[in-house]
């Protein structure tokens, strides 16, 4: 919990810098925009959470983003060269095809001991492909469908502005079944097990690849949840949507504590990465000085947009070089300690109890 | 052989403390060594003695005290500058690209030794190389590939690699555990050699024969302190041993035991083929029993174990468990029939590590305890507390993590974990291996009492002493077949070892 905590400061030092350098940061439209910016990015994050606990990488996501709104952009927009289909067919199939994409990547890595890593590389470029064929390289917009209620509406309306969009309550409910089904049930157990020793995990009869398969699906399940969400909130889906979304999401779940090699990290420690990564993002746009030139004229700077690549990718080094440094100044106190007078080194395993004689 | 103290000192390290989280490794030790001898390091595990080595090789910087090389002071402080100092270390798990050839390995990060600027020349390397693989007697061509080669002659190619950086002192570290019996007997050969060339070698092993046979002198550790060193004529066995746990162990750890007669077999095996052989193999193992499996390492003994408990299916042949039959496709099926298997490398198949002591116990059955796939850590504690008194692990909870863990203890947990769940049949791949003399006869007492208890234990082991002293039958297996299986009267080393080096190859079964 130590990271999750660290991490939890960070955010809110940070959300407080904003607000004192420019109060609209928590002003209703902007607060409410990041809100929902940081929940659809949490909900796939938590996804990639499964895989990446459990040892795997899932570079796919953003794809299967991309894939789910184009489809039900193709299934159930009105406007050419969409469909027309209700929305209850087409929200249903896009869901399916990405459980379907998590079902079949998840197979190919267990059951032919594919690298995840290649599977959902080349996975990544198929799907996109798939996107871009099925908006025939264009753009399909949902018009102003009552559809786009899912992402700028919700519930708890203030003054017409609700408190609570949609995808907020969606990443709610995704954050209560994640925590337990990672920190509540077997499934969770497992998926640790895998990450933290895959072999031991087999030998002790864990069904591995069932498991595996299993992170996969959730993944891309989850993304298609994101996705969903994404087209509503976009309005109009083109092959373009979703690019780059999953490097976002390793970003959050290993700026919330989890290991790359698998084993480590929580539901909650992905939520206060996704909700850093989102914030970082809003805060360069909302940052400002204000400042009197040698006129004295009222100026106002703001940190340059081209920015935020820099910016984001520093924060992610910054936040592991210092995790780094935290552990390596605790092992240094745990030696001092063990130095201090009465720290007697532990046994090294050697038997002193009178029982341990020969019998 | 043994040098007067005024002869001059290769090596003399005095005082040396090095502290890790938690643990103080080293606690003043100080010991030296002459050229052309050998001193043999004894110590249990996590008695220091790995930590001493890292220290040697400039991998670890010592907190306190200072080291002399020809009897000047020098600072060990990367593992170059330990190279440059003529020290050389040969690990346990030996360090070699498997896909470079041997001249590749030899001068690998020492291309310069040979050949000028950056390039690699490579007709100088490979005569370079060849020269010295004839001083270890592997008639090898340079340009073998590594991967190609048995354990034996990997450890020449390290040796030959410490002659090439021109070392002086050569450290080795249990050299002979995955080595033959001829292939130990050539290392012994080339270091008798390495010693009359005036190489000073520091040799750690926990195998007293070898120690009493190599050592010029023997410096026993324990819980990182210096208990002392025997010049090899005042040195026994028992009084090594005894300076190891710090208590006379009078040579009886292994517990008497009374000789189960194999009249209910429990596990049959009949006529069973392992993937990648064409022996079938035959067995039963009675209920109660200890069944003993000896070989070398490779004979199949490994392999058999994991088709038994359904890693790796059989091709053809039959089992049975209880008079029912048993053909487990994976582990789950032969958990779920009451054959459990410890494997033999814990700390990959066995454990979790970064997982806790109650965690990896209730791995196997943690979803048993579940209520609609709902994780029951009250059920999950209790199983643990239980298990871990039971075995009297020492851990300081049930929560901490196993990586903390000592060998001895890590095994108790893998003992742990299937006990909680009640075996029939219990495979112990190499039981003790990298465990304490104490822990030791701690596990062998539980495995005499669960025999007791009627469980059926099949006994993987290449220490013949475990073989010798804890079965009640051994199966001998050479080559990937069963060459004899001998009752417990009239068990002698010779009849096992002929049979296992395939010398006695009409072994009549029992």
């Amino acid at each position: 919990m130590r990271r999750e905590l660290g991490m939890c400061v960070a955010l809110v030092a940070m959300c407080l810098m904003l607000f004192v350098s420019n109060p609209d940061f928590l002003g209703p439209s902007n607060a409410l925009n990041t809100m929902r910016q940081i929940a659809m990015l949490g909900i796939y994050a938590i996804g990639i959470g499964f895989v990446i606990i459990s040892g795997g990488i899932d570079l796919s996501i953003g794809s299967v983003i991309g894939l789910t709104g184009v489809i039900i952009a193709k299934l159930s927009s009105g406007a050419a060269p969409g469909l027309g289909y209700s929305l209850w067919v087409g929200i249903p199939c896009a869901l399916a095809v990405a459980l379907l994409i998590g079902l079949g990547q998840g197979l190919l890595i267990t059951r032919l001991k594919l690298q995840p890593f290649i599977v959902t590389l080349g996975g990544m470029l198929l799907i996109r492909g798939i996107s871009q064929t099925v908006a025939e390289g264009g753009t399909i917009s949902f018009g102003d469908a009552p559809f786009l209620e899912l992402a700028n509406g919700g519930i708890l309306r203030v003054n017409g502005e609700p408190l609570l969009p949609y995808p907020v309550l969606i990443f709610l409910v995704v954050i209560a079944i994640g925590t337990f089904l990672l920190h509540f049930t077997v499934l969770g157990r497992y998926v640790y097990a895998i990450g933290g020793n895959r072999e031991a995990a087999r030998y002790s009869g864990i069904d591995v690849d069932k498991v595996e398969t299993m992170t996969y699906v959730i993944s891309a399940g989850l993304a298609g949840v994101a996705g969903v969400c994404y087209a509503s909130y976009i309005g109009q889906m083109s092959q373009q949507v979703g690019v780059a979304y999953e490097l976002y999401a390793i970003a959050a779940a290993v700026l919330g504590g989890c290991s790359l090699r698998g084993g480590e990290g929580t539901v909650l420690g992905i939520v206060i990465g996704s909700a850093i990564m989102r914030v970082i993002d809003n805060g360069i746009n909302m940052f400002q000085l204000k400042y009197r030139d040698d006129g004295g004229m009222a100026r106002i700077w703001r940190l340059d947009p081209n920015w935020t690549f820099i910016i984001i990718g520093a924060v992610i080094l910054l936040a592991v070089v210092l995790d780094q440094l935290v552990h390596m100044v605790n092992d240094a106190r745990r030696i001092r300690r063990a130095a201090a007078p009465g720290g007697r080194p532990p046994a090294g395993g050697v038997e002193t109890q009178p029982s341990a004689k020969a019998s | 052989m043994t040098k007067e103290a005024s002869a001059p000192r290769l090596l003399a390290m005095s005082g040396i403390t090095k502290r890790f989280p938690g643990v103080v490794a080293l606690a003043d030790v100080s010991l030296h060594l002459f050229g052309g001898e050998v001193l043999a390091l004894m110590g249990e595990n996590g008695a220091g003695k790995s930590t001493l080595m890292k220290i040697l090789g400039g991998a670890e910087t010592p907190d306190e005290g200072g080291i002399d090389i020809d009897e000047k002071p020098v600072v060990l402080d990367s593992v170059r500058e330990a190279h440059r100092l003529g020290i050389a270390l040969i690990h346990q798990e030996l360090m070699l690209a498997p896909n470079l050839d041997i001249a590749g390995n030899i001068f690998l990060g020492n291309e310069r030794a040979v050949g000028s600027v950056g390039t690699l020349r490579r007709r100088e390397l490979h005569l370079a190389a060849g020269a010295l693989l004839a001083r270890v007697g592997l008639a090898l061509a340079p340009t073998t590939l590594v991967s190609t080669l048995t354990a034996g002659q990997m450890q020449m190619v390290e040796i030959a690699k410490a002659l090439s950086k021109k070392a002086r002192i050569i450290i080795m570290d249990e050299p002979t555990s995955s080595l033959t019996v001829s292939e130990s007997e050539h290392l012994f050969r080339i270091i008798g050699q390495l010693k009359a060339g005036g190489i000073g070698i520091i040799y750690i092993s926990h195998r007293m024969d070898e120690v009493m046979k190599l050592g010029d002198r023997i410096t026993v550790l324990r819980d990182g302190r210096h208990v002392g060193t025997l010049v090899r004529d005042e040195a026994t066995p028992d009084k090594i041993v005894s300076m190891m746990v710090g208590r006379e162990l009078k040579n009886a750890y292994f517990p008497d035991r009374t000789t189960k007669s194999a009249d209910s077999p429990v596990l049959v095996v009949r006529d069973l083929v392992v993937p990648g052989t064409a022996h079938r193999v035959s067995f039963f193992a009675g209920r109660g029993e200890i069944l003993g499996f000896a070989g070398l390492v490779g004979s199949g003994r490994t392999e058999l174990m994991e088709t038994i408990f359904g890693i790796t299916p059989p091709r053809s042949g039959t089992m049975t468990v209880a008079e029912k039959p048993y053909a487990p496709r994976r582990p789950r099926d032969a958990i779920d029939c009451g054959v459990y298997l410890a494997p033999e490398d814990r700390k990959k198949n066995g454990l979790v590590l970064p997982m806790t002591v109650a965690e990896n116990i209730s791995l196997p059955n943690v979803a048993s305890y579940a209520s609609f796939s709902l994780l029951n850590r009250n059920v999950e504690r209790q199983v643990a507390e239980a298990e871990v008194a039971r075995l009297r692990t020492k851990t300081p909870s049930i929560f901490q993590k196993v990586v903390n863990l000592s060998g001895g203890n890590q095994q108790k947990i893998v003992l742990g974990k299937w006990l909680a769940m009640g075996p029939k049949v219990l495979i112990l791949d190499e039981p003790t291996r990298g465990v304490d003399v104490g822990a030791k006869a701690e596990i062998y007492r539980h495995m005499a009492s669960l025999a007791d208890e009627g469980i059926t234990i099949l006994m993987v082991s290449s220490d013949m002493e475990e073989i010798l002293g804890m079965s009640d039958r051994v199966v001998v297996m050479h080559e990937r077949q069963v060459r004899g299986i001998l009752a417990r009267e009239g068990l002698t080393p010779e009849r096992i070892a002929n049979l296992m080096t395939g010398r006695d190859a009409g072994g009549a079964a029992a």
